[in-house]
């Protein structure tokens, strides 16, 4: 893995002449043909394969071909759909799942291609790009809700650029168990709190006007919503004991598992985006035994995740997302590994004003390169953003004085929107 | 600039006998130690001064119109120059000494200055940051031992080696990693303790791009010289002259080294894997069963201006000659525009490590002055140190000049105010602990372990407080997360307890009233004295908390929150994240609280702690 770290990312300076190519080819945008349909989606949930998971072995099997690996493809609910036998509780719920084959791009690195998936756009260090989480919290975020309308958990997702920090993700790094830091120290009840916080508040006024600094006052906003958190009742949406024992069973004995649960509970309390990682698919090495490995963990947490949402009807209104940064090389190395392969991947769709049941686009007979329908990060992130009703082409001012829009030129997919 | 020996044995002593206090080192018993030999410092006369770049800054604030603000506060300069030197706030005593002294004295931030830098906790301070830079907090590896890293730069740092040549360690490092010690303890191991004989702690940074020889180059290329090449690892730069060709060649005299596995048969479990590394006189064979790197491994090595470096098992000599060369245009530029940066905000050029034709920087004649200096001093980062910090333009107010009068850079580029930021993580817990006495407390319970306390609140700060300074925001960067740390978390709840070992304790203590006692809080919290109207609040607060009905005191930690119980399950019950150790520490101060007046001093230095004066670096 690179050892670039989140600060240093943006600095990457390179400008994508891809985008500009491949726009050409995509069929007209539907925001741009005139009115922006209605959003179906009211929240997201992204299910986030961290390393770059082998398409190969996952959701585009080539069983049979020299590279195809030892898995087998079994038969879906979808007719024409067929998946790794390692997925037989999402193959029974396929017909809810639209599945991208063609997702293509040019970024073979680890951070940079992560900051593509999540933002639309390729590093550049003129501007930091928001993440789709991070428009959705700017723009459909309630500011005055008291749970966080953008959560991380399980890993650090990405912020919202130049929308600010306070339209970033909040990261809960285990689901399970409450958030760090919400419950009151020992020894000090409300009424003491109190004291103190009011002590603080005035402190930090007399600071501020003596600096004259805004950070100061964005200081003290951000410790009135902190306040506002620890003392709300919506924090049992992170307390899993709040659901029945066969509930969290079926989405497996896992943090993963239990961060899909966390996601549910989170968007029926209004969250707008829930991001839940899951790490360990960077198989250069023992690709076959890790990949069923994940597989066993992603399974159930995903098909519960779409039978829970179901169940309680918020499946119509909630976008759930599924995909990593790249795919996987055919080629299986020396360590039975598979290396980094950009030109071809997958990613799967359900929920809100997606088309179950279908498959867009395909790769070749290896799964090395795209043959029908080649699509593009920014035009999944524009048909995920359609779909919450935010308008791809919409533009906010970086502060360099650039218009940037929610995706770098992505036109969404009516293939898989309903 | 000299006066900065000037400073006596006893001041120089003290100040030592406080930092190896803070690092839970006894002081000395010895006689005073006499002041630390100097440096290759200024002793020819052709090098720069403090007074020749605010010279030239100040031709540039006129050129563009520009007014600078008001000079700071002794109390605020201290503390800023403390945070930015050293890492951590000045202790009480030495903020009051400094103030003692008459306010007019011109000598008197110079000496300070001289006071800073001899201190024994520059290396400590410059060994987090440059291990931040290079090493980052991904050293997961079986085979890296962190621990052994940090010593081999504590030490060179300790002994002032110039910058060239600790480059130069870092980019031709052979031997030992480690000498297999347990990989929990390499990972607390500050780097305080000497290095062991038998190892070279420089080739973990080595080992941990052992199989990326591409990132080791673009890693290598952005922290070293300040330039970004890494994009051109899978196509042509778009906008500058980088082709894929050039950056394959220069990570070509990355991949010169061989392994050795010392413990081929299985090390220790949990213990670092013990690996040699040698150099090698063509391309590693591990590198050729990567597909991605044959274009690599086939590749000449040649630097990024196309030099060649050669053949044989000497590239990596030639590469560390080449990149510390005086001709470099970049390596000093880069360094120099770094500890810019570092102090005054933002760099010459912007991002730091973002040199580019299209990216031609603020004032570069100023930075160009500053980089040859750097060069002609030997490479001496304490010289650079203590010429920046020495100017009038690190001496700035925060506080904006009235409007009528200023006016302010609409770019921001130009230094003229000080700018307002966030401590970094580590800054900031050392700020805490230093402050709050942590390390004492920890210590007076018999029971922790000082090194995995640190490590473990450290790791928990580094991912809370990790700032990500990008956007040239106005804005303040901050987050629910890190607001409810410092709230509720365990190091401020405990740090404010009134525990034996505190810092709180021994103030209460002492002999006083109210005022003497707010005072030295303020002090050791804020570094500065308060003003007569916060002593008269804060009187008034305690009046009122003593006015309050008697609260029954908590129960001790015997019987924790139903809540944190929960958690704690919970947190024991997942694999890989360790409970808090400080978890109900502050509850054990029971006894001690047993007034409302003493419950009302935690409150206000609780208050303190948490203020955004405290937080920020203004």
């Amino acid at each position: 893995m690179d050892d670039l770290s989140r600060r240093t990312l943006i600095r990457v300076g390179v400008s994508s002449a891809f985008g500009a190519l491949a726009a050409r080819f995509l069929a007209p945008s539907l925001a741009r043909a005139g009115a922006l349909p209605a959003p179906k989606a009211h929240a997201c949930i992204l299910l986030w394969l961290n390393g770059g998971p082998s398409h190969l072995d996952t959701f585009d099997p080539k069983p049979g071909r020299p590279t195809g690996g030892p898995f087998k493809a079994i038969k879906t609910r979808a007719p024409g759909m067929m998946l790794s036998e390692h997925l037989p509780l999402l193959s029974e719920r396929a017909d809810k799942l639209a599945l991208v084959r063609s997702m293509s791009s040019k970024e073979g690195n680890h951070p940079r291609a992560q900051y593509y998936v999540h933002t639309g756009y390729a590093p550049n260090p003129t501007v930091a790009h928001p993440s789709l989480g991070g428009w959705a919290c700017a723009r459909l975020g309630d500011p005055t809700s008291e749970l966080p309308a953008f959560v991380s958990i399980g890993g650090p997702s990405f912020g919202a650029g130049f929308l600010g920090v306070q339209n970033g993700p909040f990261v809960l790094q285990k689901a399970g168990a409450p958030p760090a830091d919400t419950n009151l120290p020992p020894g000090v009840d409300r009424a003491r709190f109190e004291r103190r916080r009011a002590a603080l508040d005035s402190a930090d006024e007399r600071f501020a006007r003596a600096t004259g600094d805004a950070k100061v006052d964005g200081r003290r906003d951000v410790y009135a919503k902190a306040i506002r958190l620890m003392q709300t009742p919506k924090l049992d949406a992170f307390d899993v004991s709040g659901d029945s024992e066969s509930v969290r069973r079926a989405y497996g004995d896992t943090d993963f598992g239990r961060g899909c649960l966390v996601a549910r509970r989170l968007v029926e309390r209004g969250a707008k985006f829930v991001e839940v990682f899951l790490d360990g698919w960077d198989t250069h090495q023992n690709n076959f035994e890790r990949t069923k490995g994940l597989m066993g963990t992603l399974d159930p947490a995903f098909a519960g995740l779409l039978d829970d949402l179901a169940a309680r009807r918020l499946l119509g209104s909630t976008l759930v997302a599924c995909m990593g940064e790249f795919g996987r090389t055919p080629h299986i190395n020396a360590n039975d590994g598979r290396d980094h392969w950009p030109q071809a991947w997958s990613a799967a769709l359900a929920g809100g004003g997606i088309r179950g049941g279908v498959v867009h686009g395909a790769t070749d007979e290896d799964g090395a390169k795209v043959v029908g329908a080649p699509t593009r990060a920014p035009d999944l992130l524009a048909t995920m953003a359609t779909l919450l009703g935010l308008d791809p082409a919409h533009t906010e001012m970086s502060p360099a004085g650039r218009p940037i829009s929610v995706t770098d030129d992505g036109a969404p997919i009516p293939a898989i929107m309903t | 600039m000299s006066a900065a020996f000037g400073t006596t044995a006893t001041a120089i002593a003290t100040l030592l006998a406080l930092a190896a206090c803070d690092r839970g080192v006894a002081p000395p018993s010895a006689p005073p130690l006499t002041p630390a030999p100097p440096t290759a410092g200024p002793t020819k006369p052709s090098l720069l001064t403090s007074a020749d770049v605010d010279a030239r800054l100040e031709a540039a604030w006129k050129a563009a119109g520009v007014t600078p603000t008001a000079p700071a506060d002794d109390a605020t300069w201290l503390r800023r120059a403390w945070l930015d030197v050293l890492g951590t706030i000045p202790p009480p005593e030495v903020t009051v000494r400094f103030l003692a002294q008459p306010q007019g004295d011109p000598a008197k931030r110079s000496r300070m200055i001289g006071e800073i830098i001899a201190s024994p906790r520059w290396a400590d301070h410059w060994t987090a940051y440059w291990d931040d830079v290079w090493m980052g907090n991904d050293a997961r590896r079986p085979d890296i031992d962190h621990g052994a890293f940090r010593s081999w730069l504590h030490d060179v740092l300790a002994r002032d080696v110039p910058y060239s040549e600790i480059v130069t360690q870092l980019l031709t490092a052979t031997g030992q990693n480690s000498d297999g010690g347990p990989k929990r303890e390499s990972e607390e191991n500050e780097g305080s303790g000497p290095p062991g004989a038998s190892v070279n702690g420089a080739v973990n940074w080595t080992l941990k791009y052992q199989e990326t020889p591409q990132d080791m180059a673009g890693t290598a290329s952005r922290t070293l010289l300040g330039v970004q090449v890494q994009c051109a690892q899978c196509h042509d730069h778009k906008t500058e002259k980088w082709t894929q060709k050039d950056f394959q060649s220069f990570a070509a005299a990355f991949m010169r080294t061989r392994l050795v596995q010392l413990d081929a048969g299985g090390a220790p479990k949990g213990a670092v894997k013990r690996v040699e590394v040698r150099n090698l006189d063509r391309s590693a064979p591990r590198f050729a069963k990567m597909g991605d790197l044959a274009p690599v491994a086939s590749a000449e090595p040649k630097a990024l201006d196309g030099t060649d470096l050669g053949a044989g098992d000497g590239v990596r000599v030639a590469l560390a000659r080449w990149v510390t060369a005086p001709e470099n245009p970049w390596f000093a530029r880069a360094l120099v525009n770094r500890m810019w940066g570092h102090f005054l905000g933002r760099g010459f050029v912007d991002p730091v490590d973002d040199f580019r034709a299209s990216n031609p920087g603020t004032t570069p004649e100023l930075m160009d002055a500053l980089a040859s200096d750097f060069v002609a001093s030997g490479y001496d980062l304490k010289h650079l140190a203590r010429v920046i910090v020495g100017t009038e333009a690190y001496a700035r107010s925060a506080a904006p000049l009235d409007d009528a009068t200023q006016k302010a850079d609409p770019e921001a580029k130009l230094w003229e105010r000080f700018r307002v930021a966030p401590l970094g993580p580590d800054e900031l817990l050392d700020a805490l602990v230093t402050a709050t006495k942590l390390d004492a407390i920890v210590r007076a319970t018999g029971r922790l372990d000082l090194a995995q306390v640190r490590f473990r609140v450290r790791e928990r700060y580094g991912f809370l407080f990790d700032v990500d300074d990008v956007t040239d925001q106005s804005g303040y960067e901050g987050t629910i997360p890190q607001a409810l740390a410092l709230l509720n978390g365990s190091v401020a709840a405990t740090g404010t307890s009134v525990l034996p070992g505190s810092a709180l304790a021994e103030v209460l203590g002492e002999g006083g009233d109210d005022k003497a006692k707010i005072e030295a809080l303020y002090l050791r919290a804020l570094s500065r004295l308060p003003t007569p109207d916060e002593v008269s609040r804060w009187a008034q607060f305690l009046v009122d908390a003593q006015a309050q009905p008697e609260a029954p005191v908590p129960p001790p930690a015997a019987s924790p929150q139903p809540e944190r119980a929960r958690r704690d399950k919970a947190q024991k019950r997942g694999k890989g994240q360790q409970p808090d150790p400080l978890t109900n520490l502050e509850g054990r101060a029971g006894n001690m609280r047993a007034t409302a007046r003493v419950r009302a001093y935690e409150d206000l230095f609780w208050t303190l702690l948490n203020s955004s004066e405290f937080v920020l670096n203004h």
